[in-house]
């Protein structure tokens, strides 16, 4: 176990010394900095604290999908490109454990940057427009469902989205093995999260039964926080889509680790 | 006596339709070194990736230290350290990293056995440096340091002088006699440098296409003595010639100012008497020693590549 442990510090040790990953994290944070400033001045103090910290998390989020899927796309195929590889797998240790120890830590690597925004974002807000706010900025002007403490409701957010960033992790990562080229893994996952997913208000006004099986109809699971049925009429749940996207994600895992394990390492 | 490291047996492997490997059947011992010599193309580099398990076997075993390298593959690896083709290395890490990546992998190796290694390979000086601003050469050294750093039963080295100068050469040679003389471990070179297998090895397998042709034991020193093939340069061709026949030594002309005669070591002292007192000057004597780049010409027949 210990021994193992090892590998997954090698794997860090991959991921963060690299500039990339310190530039990533340094661009969020200077976001989060940005757009708080930006909103201080010309809101002049007036808005809850409350509202930019879900705001600020809404948008950014998108950018801790993107720079996890940068990182989990290169994990396996980087080490094909450059040929590592070979050397990183003539070691006693079973194919499936290497890549485990990869996965864990591009995981590890998710949470980071989730964590990163939330207490920035928190940190920072709360600094802004949190110490002595006027009577006007003392209540969220954003209703929360079902009455929620605003930041129970943001507890939940970032809950929900994290779930759907492992799914999008997972995807990324199944590519990378699969075809071994980053570039292509990036692309293509990020194609299929954020462009077909734009598609997902159109594809659900379909009237089709396997329509409600696909992946992108479940990942936003945000809308679920304070009621876990929908009442638009669709009928979605909470526990609906899990089960989709937890189908959904076995597959992707039993793939990965097949492909990994058969694959004649010849590059 | 001892059983093999390395039994490879009927090692084939197709890729497609394409025989790569076909029908490998070498055992190797501990103690040696073994040469494995071939043309471009011939199947090296598929062997080795399949004795370390990086591709799978269509037909046939490897035992690594009696463990089947598909079946039991984390006990078979264990004893064994590699490169494989060129030894490509993290570069955004230095090579001090890039070596405790690779002892992290396997429990026991001290920092201590790190230090010891990054001298032996001679790269003290720049170890803490990152890997891209290395040299082939010293990505070479990089790459013999992460082989040996656990102490392995069994080396594997594809193309190991591929990039190194001449001293570095040397010292891969002398460490690797060293390695499989005085700790008894196996090692197992594939080199373009026939020469240079000439001087490393004990046995040297010669391969093509896939197919082995031939293990020949290479022979000491001992064996120049042996009859060869003498190439001397003298002022006077045909006086040289007669006054060997005289002596009963039948030689020919060679070019315009040399003879060719078969002579072993003391019959070129005496050769060299008979030509000195019928006075005729020897500018030089020269042994023709039929290399091992003849003999694998000659078993290969010099056969291109395809
Ligand atoms: N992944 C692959 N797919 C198809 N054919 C391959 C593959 N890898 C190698 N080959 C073929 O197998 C044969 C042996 O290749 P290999 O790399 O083992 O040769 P080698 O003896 O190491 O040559 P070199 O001296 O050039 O390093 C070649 O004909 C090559 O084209
Ligand atoms: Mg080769």
């Amino acid at each position: 176990m210990v021994d193992f442990l090892q590998l997954v510090r090698n794997e860090n040790m991959k991921i963060y010394r690299r500039p990339r990953t310190w530039v990533m994290t340094l661009i969020m944070v200077t976001l989060v900095l940005f757009i708080s400033i930006m909103w201080r001045i010309f809101s002049k103090g007036e808005t809850s604290m409350w509202d930019v910290i879900s705001m600020e998390s809404f948008v950014l989020f998108l950018l801790v999908t993107i720079f996890t899927v940068v990182v989990s796309a290169g994990s396996v195929a980087e080490e094909f490109t450059s040929g590592t590889i070979k050397l990183l797998l003539i070691r006693p240790w079973s194919r499936s454990k290497v890549l485990l120890s990869k996965y864990i830590s591009n995981a590890l690597y998710a949470a980071l940057l989730t964590i990163i925004l939330f207490a920035s974002s928190l940190l920072l807000n709360w600094l802004l427009f949190g110490l002595n706010p006027s009577d006007a900025a003392k209540q969220s002007t954003v209703p929360l469902p079902g009455e929620m403490a605003p930041f129970a409701y943001l507890l939940r957010f970032y809950g929900m989205k994290f779930i759907t960033l492992m799914v999008t992790m997972t995807l990324a990562f199944m590519l990378s093995t699969i075809f071994r080229s980053s570039g292509l893994a990036i692309g293509l996952s990020l194609f299929l999260l954020l462009g077909v997913s734009s598609f997902v208000p159109l594809l659900a006004m379909l009237d089709y039964e396997w329509i409600n099986y696909l992946l992108f109809m479940h990942l936003d699971l945000t809308k679920y926080i304070g009621s876990t049925v929908l009442e638009d009429g669709s009928g979605s749940s909470l526990s609906f889509s899990l089960s989709i996207i937890g189908a959904y994600y076995v597959l992707f895992i039993a793939l990965t680790w097949y492909v990994f394990n058969k694959r004649d390492i010849s590059a | 006596m001892e059983q093999p490291i390395v039994k490879l047996q009927n090692v084939t492997k197709k890729i497609g339709s394409r025989t790569i490997i076909d029908q490998l059947t070498l055992d190797l011992p501990l103690g040696e070194v073994f040469g494995f010599l071939g043309p471009n193309g011939s199947g090296k580099t598929t062997t080795i990736r399949m004795m370390v398990g990086l591709m799978s076997l269509t037909a046939g075993e490897i035992l690594i230290g009696g463990y089947s390298i598909t079946k039991e593959y984390e006990k078979a690896i264990r004893h064994v350290g590699a490169i494989v083709e060129n030894p490509e290395m993290y570069k955004y890490l230095s090579g001090y990293d890039n070596l405790v990546h690779y002892a992290r992998m396997i429990p026991g190796i001290t920092e201590h056995r790190i230090l010891e290694v990054v001298k032996l390979v001679g790269l003290e000086g720049r170890i803490r440096d990152k890997v891209k601003t290395y040299s082939l050469g010293m990505r070479q050294r990089l790459g013999v340091a992460q082989a040996i750093l656990h102490k392995p039963r069994l080396l594997i080295l594809d193309e190991p002088t591929n990039g190194l100068d001449p001293a570095g050469i040397r010292e891969l040679r002398d460490y690797l006699r060293l390695l499989s003389k005085e700790e008894g471990l196996a090692v197992f070179v594939s080199s373009h440098l026939l020469s240079e297998m000439e001087l490393m090895c004990d046995r040297v397998a010669i391969i093509q296409n896939g197919k082995l042709i031939d293990v020949r034991t290479i022979k000491g020193d001992e064996t120049r003595a042996d009859i060869s093939h003498m190439l001397i340069e003298v002022d006077r061709q045909q006086g040289a010639i007669e006054a060997l026949l005289a002596a009963g030594l039948n030689a020919a002309a060679e070019g315009n100012h040399s003879i060719s005669i078969e002579a072993n070591r003391e019959g070129t002292a005496f050769i060299n008497a008979t030509l000195v007192a019928a006075a005729i000057k020897v500018y030089s004597i020269r042994a023709q020693v039929k290399s091992l780049e003849d003999q694998f010409l000659e078993v290969t027949g010099g056969e291109r590549i395809g």
